[in-house]
């Protein structure tokens, strides 16, 4: 009995490794531990057997059950990996197929670099402010302390629609705005970014359009030193720590002192090359203490508060931020050009 | 303004090289735009006298020359020129010069013989060869006999000058002149300026005022002198004088031309020669031109005046255009031998109008426009009679005729120390700025806490404290001046509103896949044509520019959508095909025309798809944008900005298909256009596909754009589902089937969505068949099918009812 059972363990042993897939391991598992198996028999027939024979051939045959059971256990894990891998092999694809492209939108390069620089100012506490793009010749001029025939007025030659109506040609006229709607002496820090116009030909480095911000501060106590510190901060910040800055001697009508602030050449680093022309050095701004006659036109007492203003062009700090040698590029709103940035 | 080294060395002795002063002139405000070398590259160019010539053994044409560059020993060169002989003196390039022809000079053998130099023709030096006869242009430039050897060869050609040119600021009048820039090298520099002694000898018995009658009948001249010479010859001026005009980019014409140029650039002072004999009258005065009056100049043009200009008028007519350009009738010729000369001041705004009017600009107005120093006339009337007199080329009559109404006050400045030192946030001495003021002219005095500085005559340009302030720093230097923060009232940095919301705009729209383009505020009737803009529509107002820069752009845009149709014509051009663009930008619309007033400015959001929905891909369909495309993309905006219940509806507009227009609108105010472009305008513009476009306006998006958002709490019980399929006439429309569907839907109804669309063989011609799903939800409970099938029968009764819809079976 004992050489049966242990014989058709064997048997069964041998088909379970043999099964080649999961409906074959089934059967074989039907065919011996199944509710008509051949060990279910065995154990059926112990009727037969003596009393002390039974447990005992009961215990074997459950053993060798168990035994049958594990090596199914076994060959099915086997298999179902099997399975698993050719399963997995089957579904390979070419990863290095080009992925599924998603329309990716673009922010003109001019509104990335405003954006920049109104962070940097709106930070520093300063607002953001604005004012109309035709504009009157007294806030554009003459409230800037720049009279009709003022030999500097040829500095910006400007588009105009009458007489006193013309398209604004820097954005200082908000500062006279500004001024002019608050409360006497109120302390202010603003810039006014925005679109300004002039009769300039257009070519790599000139547009009859182009963007501005106008920076003003005005508080008791402010002074040259102020203006250079404000400036020196931001021009670290949006080119990089290390890049230098000088202050140069200049003259514009609503500014006394006036200064032009060079940096050093992003390109070559101030050693001297053709953007530079040379020199190692870039105009980026033009800036000032705010000519006391400004601040009187506009009801601030210049005998009480003192203030500085700086006007700085946006496609400038653009074209050296990105290296971009043609300003019209900014215009041409070539979509080759608009889509890497 | 440009002047040479030698000119400044005139008066002014400095160690400095050319370029070391034009740093301190553009560091201290009198900015030097380019240092022109006339000598560039002849470093190493020296003369030599050749102290032995003989053929070269092996050449018929090559010559030995063993030559004296005063060097202990004698360098051996070969050359092949035949106007040399022994004895001559010649410029030479020594091993290592760079030329200005770029040859670059290295020891050499020619046929077998070393050569250690070359001798040099005009041409290799860079000379002026319009001033050299034939001989000297071909050939070794042979030099004078009498020529020292071992010398820089620039020093004994006149090839040694260094020209500075200037590019001052407007205030700065007192620059335009050599003794001005003299008078900041000598602060600059620390050196002693020697400037110029003027004094004149009358040597001639008759008497100025006995010839010349002068007067001034006009606000606008403030002060108009003259002297009278005789027994002129007019010739070439010196050679000397000829030098200092071509450094300052002035070309000599005569003595008496060049004189009055020499002083205008010498002392700022521009002055005009008139022929004495040719002066109607003997009398000049300045006036007002009058209206119709001929104004015949210099440049033999005549112009009928406005009676605006400033004139100098003889006895009969205007002799000049005053401070812009002489009058030709009495230029001086070589015939004249009498010569009244004048020197006068004139309103600089004037000048400034009458040369811009006249398209005129001089040296002389460039001056008179920023102001010319009104106490220095009688010195430069009598420095350019003391000039032509030591040329021999005139006699002095007595006296000066001078007419000065107004005699110019000088300007007093009242400062203290701690008011330019708040100002420029420093802490120099009261002293040190004394000494810097005085160093430019100023006249410094103490005056009780404070001080009093006059300002001297040439600085019309200083008028208040912070005027000195600026003379101060710019001395002590900008770069010395320590940086601080500004300190005071704790501000809050913020935009407005409006701002925050257009870069909001953006910022969804370029999610949405969108690109920016920025588009000049220009455009022109043409593009209004093409756009097919009405002619009674109110784009066709646009404000016209007085002085466009071309005849191109003649008018500022009152819409987007020829701009952006601009741009995408632009990138058809250049095969980009494929164009998601949008723009937000003012549109300007004039309260009439013409012009009187500021137009109203209003901010529009334009945006353009055409192309490929998706980009080409080996997985990509290649369908092309449709309108829905872009129906759906402001959709997507419009929810972004939390604007919501809104109706849409066909519509028209005049740049659009008509069948293919859409209004989206809240109420009766439309909140965007959307549209394919119209067929015609697309060949208008030879545009070969299709084109949508939308435009909004961006004050109406931000007046129903949500203030306070608050969220939908998420729903605790399932939503019951229906798909509700009609047949319904093709022409209904699916928004207003979805109106009458959320309208009927009872209480709990939640969402409608069309799923499907189907016109074809399963249903019959004409109609149409629409299937929406349809979601009810109760926040209190789950909703029974009895519930849902009521509300369900409910919509489908109204769309019976109203658009004789048949359930689809």
């Amino acid at each position: 009995m004992e050489e049966k059972i242990s014989e058709l363990k064997a048997a069964a042993v041998a088909e379970v490794k043999a099964a080649g897939d999961l409906t074959a391991l089934n059967d074989i598992r039907v065919k011996y531990l199944g509710k008509k198996g051949e060990f279910t028999a065995i154990l059926r027939g112990m009727g037969s057997l003596s009393a002390e024979e039974r447990p005992k051939v009961g215990k074997i045959v459950n053993v060798a059950k168990a035994e049958v059971e594990e090596a199914i256990n076994a060959q099915t894990g086997e298999l179902k990996a099997k399975e698993l891998s050719a399963r997995l092999a089957s579904e390979k694809i070419d990863v290095t197929l080009p992925g599924r492209s998603v329309p990716q939108g673009h922010l003109h390069p001019l509104t990335l670099t405003m954006q920049r620089i109104k962070d940097i100012f709106v930070h520093m506490g300063f607002s953001v402010e604005e004012g109309p793009e035709i504009e009157r010749d007294y806030f554009n001029f003459e409230a800037l302390n720049l009279p009709k025939d003022h030999p500097a007025r040829d500095m910006q030659d400007s588009f105009y629609i009458t007489d006193e109506i013309l398209m604004r040609s820097q954005t200082s006229p908000v500062q006279a705005r500004t001024m002019q709607s608050n409360e006497p002496n109120k302390p202010i820090r603003m810039i006014a970014p925005g679109r300004v116009y002039r009769r300039d030909e257009y070519d790599a480095t000139h547009s009859p359009m182009f963007t501005q911000v106008e920076g003003l501060v005005i508080d008791k106590g402010i002074s040259f030193a102020d203006l250079k510190g404000t400036l020196e901060l931001f021009l670290h910040q949006i080119f990089n720590e290390n890049v230098g800055v000088r202050f140069r001697p200049s003259f514009f009508p609503f500014t006394e002192p006036s200064a032009e602030v060079d940096i050093s050449c992003v390109m070559c680093h101030g050693e001297g090359c053709k953007v530079c022309k040379g020199t190692g050095w870039l105009e980026i701004l033009g800036a000032g203490m705010v000519h006391p006659h400004v601040l009187e036109m506009s009801g601030y007492d210049p005998k009480v508060v003192s203030g500085f203003a700086f006007g700085l062009g946006v496609e400038r700090i653009a074209m050296l931020s990105y290296g971009i040698d043609d300003l019209r590029l900014f215009y041409d709103n070539d979509v080759r050009f608009l889509q890497q940035f | 303004m440009q002047v040479s080294i030698k000119w400044l060395n005139d008066y002014i002795k400095f160690n400095e090289t050319a370029e070391e002063l034009a740093d301190k002139y553009t560091m201290s405000g009198v900015p030097v735009e380019n240092v022109i070398r006339a000598d560039e590259g002849l470093d190493k160019v020296v003369t030599g006298r050749i102290e032995k010539l003989e053929a070269h053994p092996d050449s018929d044409h090559l010559q030995i020359c063993q030559m004296n560059v005063g060097e202990p020993e004698l360098i051996q060169i070969i050359t092949g020129a035949q106007n040399v002989a022994e004895g001559q003196i010649v410029p030479v390039a020594m091993v290592g010069a760079h030329l200005p022809n770029g040859l670059h000079i290295k020891k050499g053998k020619l046929r077998g013989l070393p050569s250690n130099g070359m001798l040099c023709s005009a041409e290799e030096l860079k000379m002026d060869l319009s001033k050299l006869t034939e001989a000297e242009k071909n050939g070794i430039y042979i030099l004078p006999a009498d020529t020292p050897v071992g010398v820089p060869a620039k020093d004994v050609l006149g090839l040694d000058d260094v020209v500075l040119e200037f590019e001052l600021t407007a205030n700065r009048a007192d620059c335009f002149s050599v003794v001005g820039l003299v008078r900041e090298a000598a602060v600059l520099t620390g050196n002693e300026p020697h400037y110029p002694e003027i004094s004149v000898k009358e040597d001639d018995e008759a008497k100025a005022a006995d010839m010349i009658k002068i007067g001034i009948d006009s606000e606008l001249c403030d002060r108009f002198a003259a002297r009278v010479i005789k027994n002129v010859k007019v010739g070439p001026s010196p050679e000397w004088m000829q030098q200092r005009l071509e450094g300052a980019g002035i070309r000599a014409i005569n003595n008496v031309v060049d004189v009055t140029n020499f002083v205008m650039v010498e002392l700022g002072q521009p002055m005009h020669a008139y022929d004495y004999d040719e002066i109607a009258g003997h009398s000049l005065t300045a006036r007002l031109a009058k209206e119709g009056e001929n104004l015949h100049t210099l440049d033999d043009s005549s112009r009928i005046a406005k009676g605006t200009e400033l004139v100098i008028a003889d006895a009969e007519k205007p002799a000049g255009l005053a401070g812009v350009m002489g009058g030709l009738e009495s230029e001086v010729t070589e015939k004249t031998t009498t010569i009244v000369l004048e020197a006068a001041s004139f309103n600089g705004a004037s000048i400034r109008r009458t040369s811009r009017a006249c398209g005129l600009h001089s040296e002389a107005s460039g001056r008179f426009e920023r102001g010319v120093d009104v106490t220095a006339i009688p010195r430069a009337l009598d420095r350019a009679c003391q000039l032509l007199q030591e040329m021999g080329a005139c006699t002095v009559t007595q006296g000066m005729v001078d007419v000065y109404p107004q005699q110019k006050e000088q300007t007093e400045i009242h400062y203290t120390a701690e008011q330019i030192n708040a100002r420029l946030g420093t802490q120099l001495s009261a002293a040190k700025m004394m000494e810097i003021l005085t160093s430019l002219g100023f006249a410094v005095q103490t005056e009780g806490e404070g001080f009093v500085a006059k300002v001297p005559s040439w600085r019309n340009d200083c008028t208040c404290m912070e005027d000195l302030s600026e003379e101060i720093s710019r001395i002590y230097g900008f770069d010395n001046i320590a940086p601080s923060l500004p300190w005071g009232a704790v501000m809050q940095g913020k935009q407005s509103p409006r701002q925050d919301f257009i870069d909001k705009i953006k910022e969804i729209l370029v999610g949405l896949g969108m690109t920016e383009e920025l588009s000049f505020s220009f455009t022109n009737t043409d593009l209004l044509d093409k756009m097919l803009v009405p002619a009674d529509s109110e784009l066709r107002k646009a404000v016209p520019i007085m002085n466009p820069l071309t005849d191109d752009y003649p008018l500022v845009r009152t819409s987007l959508l020829t701009s952006i149709m601009e741009n995408a014509v632009r990138n058809f051009s250049r095969k980009n095909m494929d164009l998601r663009l949008f723009d937000v930008a003012p549109v300007f619309f004039p309260k009439q025309l013409p012009v009187t007033e500021q137009p109203e400015e209003v901010v529009k959001l334009v945006g353009l798809m055409t192309g490929r929905r998706n980009t080409v891909g080996w997985n990509q369909t290649n369908d092309m944008i449709d309108f829905y495309d872009m129906k759906g993309l402001v959709e997507e905006l419009l929810a972004s900005l939390s604007i919501s219940k809104y109706t849409v509806e066909a519509g028209e507009h005049f740049a659009l298909h008509p069948g293919k227009t859409a209004l989206f609108k809240k109420g009766r105010e439309v909140i965007a256009t959307i549209g394919e472009l119209h067929p015609q305008a697309a060949e208008n513009f030879g545009i070969k596909q299709k084109v949508y476009l939308f435009e909004m306006d961006v004050e109406v998006l931000m007046k129903y754009t949500a203030k306070n958002f608050h969220f939908d709490s998420l729903p605790k019980f399932p939503a019951t589902s229906r798909d509700l399929a009609i047949v319904v006439d093709s022409d209904a429309e699916a928004g207003k089937i979805e109106q009458v569907i959320t309208k009927n839907g009872g209480k709990h109804f939640k969402s409608v969505t069309l799923f499907d669309v189907y016109t074809g063989e399963h249903v019959a011609k004409g109609k149409k068949s629409l299937a929406f799903n349809l979601q009810f939800q109760s926040k209190d409970k789950t909703l029974t099918d009895e519930e849902a099938d009521t509300a369900f029968n409910n919509i489908l009764k109204a769309v019976e009812k109203q658009f004789g819809a048949e359930l689809r079976a």
